[in-house]
This record gives structure tokens, sequence and C-alpha cells, in this order.
């Protein structure tokens, strides 16, 4: 379980990033070749393969070799498990909130 | 300096209400332990205690109850109190801005909280905004698995992720 957490970590860590942001948006498309990827983004190539990389050890994408083309593929699952965190932060929030609202119009009520 | 809010799709909640009540009313209830005591806590849980010292620094300590007896205290440091208008705390410092020990907030995890107020017609509109550190301890844990959710953070991931356009 410890490496369950670790792994979280990792996907949120590389979720903060607003590039890899945009290449996960970019892989939700369909896989994706580096060279192409890369076109989109205005920076060095070093400092883009990095971020590949960081996306790749997070476990949120899959790349594979072929010949001199690596092609880059969106790993949903990852993806999910932070989804399903956030999900239950919402739920409780989301709760709360409807809570005060119907408060509120009690209040309201008793006031006029 | 003043550093605007930047959201982080994938750590905060931002939810936005209207309601038909004045901004006062709205404010009293975010800010008064006998409102807060009435509707803070999601059911079935319940607020068993609130302590509310409203000015930054201050406390704002609530006491949740639980179905079969359990009892999780979270305790939390006001940073902001503009009254009527925007209200600012969280659980990562203490009262007194005192860094808080703890790993989480009774198993919920960190965060900030940025609540706005204003007036929209003759009522109000309020905006949440939860902002979370990203997920460690135990907390993790119990919420993993529970919910086969998928799509809403990513769709936000999609709409906010700048610097590519789709052909």
């Amino acid at each position: 379980m410890p490496n369950q957490t670790q792994q979280l970590t990792a996907v949120f860590s590389a979720l903060a990033d607003p590039t890899r942001r945009a290449v996960l948006a970019r892989l939700s498309a369909g896989p994706c070749a580096t060279s192409e990827l890369s076109r989109r983004f205005p920076m060095a190539l070093p400092s883009f393969t990095q971020h590949l990389g960081v996306l790749e050890a997070s476990g949120l994408v899959t790349s594979r070799k072929v010949g001199r083309v690596r092609t880059y593929t969106l790993a949903p699952k990852k993806l999910q498990a932070a989804e399903t965190w956030l999900a239950a932060r919402r739920t409780e929030w989301a709760s709360r909130l409807d809570q005060l609202d119907s408060y509120l119009t009690t209040l309201r009520k008793e006031r006029s | 300096m003043n550093v605007p809010y930047v959201p982080d799709p994938s750590l905060d909640l931002v939810m936005e209400r209207i309601v038909d009540v004045p901004p006062d009313l709205v404010w009293l209830a975010w800010t008064s332990p006998a409102h807060l005591r009435q509707w803070f806590c999601p059911r079935p849980w319940t607020t068993a205690e609130c302590d509310v010292d409203l000015r930054p620094g201050g406390m704002f300590r609530t006491v949740l109850a639980g179905p079969a007896g359990e009892r999780h205290e979270h305790l939390a440091c006001y940073l902001e109190v503009v009254p009527g208008a925007r209200l600012v705390w969280t659980t990562l410092l203490e009262p007194g801005f005192r860094p808080s020990p703890r790993q989480d907030t009774s198993g919920v995890p960190h965060f900030t909280a940025i609540i706005t107020i204003e007036p929209h017609g003759a009522g109000t509109k309020y905006r949440a905004v939860a902002m979370h550190r990203s997920p460690d301890g135990r907390a993790t844990h119990d919420t993993m698995g529970f919910h086969d959710g998928w799509g809403a953070a990513f769709a936000q991931l999609v709409e906010l992720a700048p610097g590519w356009q789709a052909r």
C-alpha cells in the first residue's frame, strides 16, 4: 500500500505542470510521436524530453520505440486514481454547500 | 504583493453558488459557530463543537461527530477576514500561524479554503475554493477505489490546458 501512495504522489507532481497537462490533453486525442509533440511546445527539445520522462515515470503515459520513432500513449488508469481522490473531496464539499443553501433558505424564512 | 489565484485542476475544487438570501446572512452562516453547527458537517456526521476567533491568525476549530460515536477534531487558522466579502482559512496552520504538526486533518487531506461573497441581484453569489496539497498518508487509501468516476477532472485538464490546438 505505501507504494500506491508514492505512485499517486508521482501522478500529482506530474499533473502540477501546465506543459505536462497540455501533453496529456494532446494525447487524449490519440498516440503521438515525440517529434510531432515537441513541435507544439516552444521550448528546447531536452527540456521537453524531460517533461515526457516525468510523465512516463508517473505512469500517466507509456511509450514505445519503433525504429527511430518513439510514440507516446495516454495510460488513463493512473489519471483515474487522481480523479477518484479529488472526486471524494468534491462529494464532501458539494454536500456541505447543499446543506448551507437549504439552511440559508430556512434562515431567510425565519427572518421574514 | 497580491498573488492572483491560479487554479490547479488536479488539486483544487472551485464551487460557485447563487442563493436567494442577502450577503450579510451568507457571511453570518460562514462565520458564526451557532450557524456553522447547523450545516457545516456533511451528514450523517454532525458538528459537535465549533470555535471561531474571527481574525487573521485566529482559531477555526470544529469537532465532528460520527454516527458510530467517532469524534474528529479539525483545527484551522484564519488567514484573511474581510467582513461580508472574503474569508480564507487553512488547516496547514494551527491558530497563531503555527505550522501544523499533523499529516492530515483527521483523515481529510490538508486544504486551504477561500470563500468569496458578493451581492447578486437581491441575493448572493458565493464561491468556495478548496486547494489541496497532493495527497499523502492514510487518507489517500481510504478514498481510493471508492468511486468509479472518470472524466470530470480530465475534462477540466483538457479544457484548461494551454499550448496546443486541436488540428
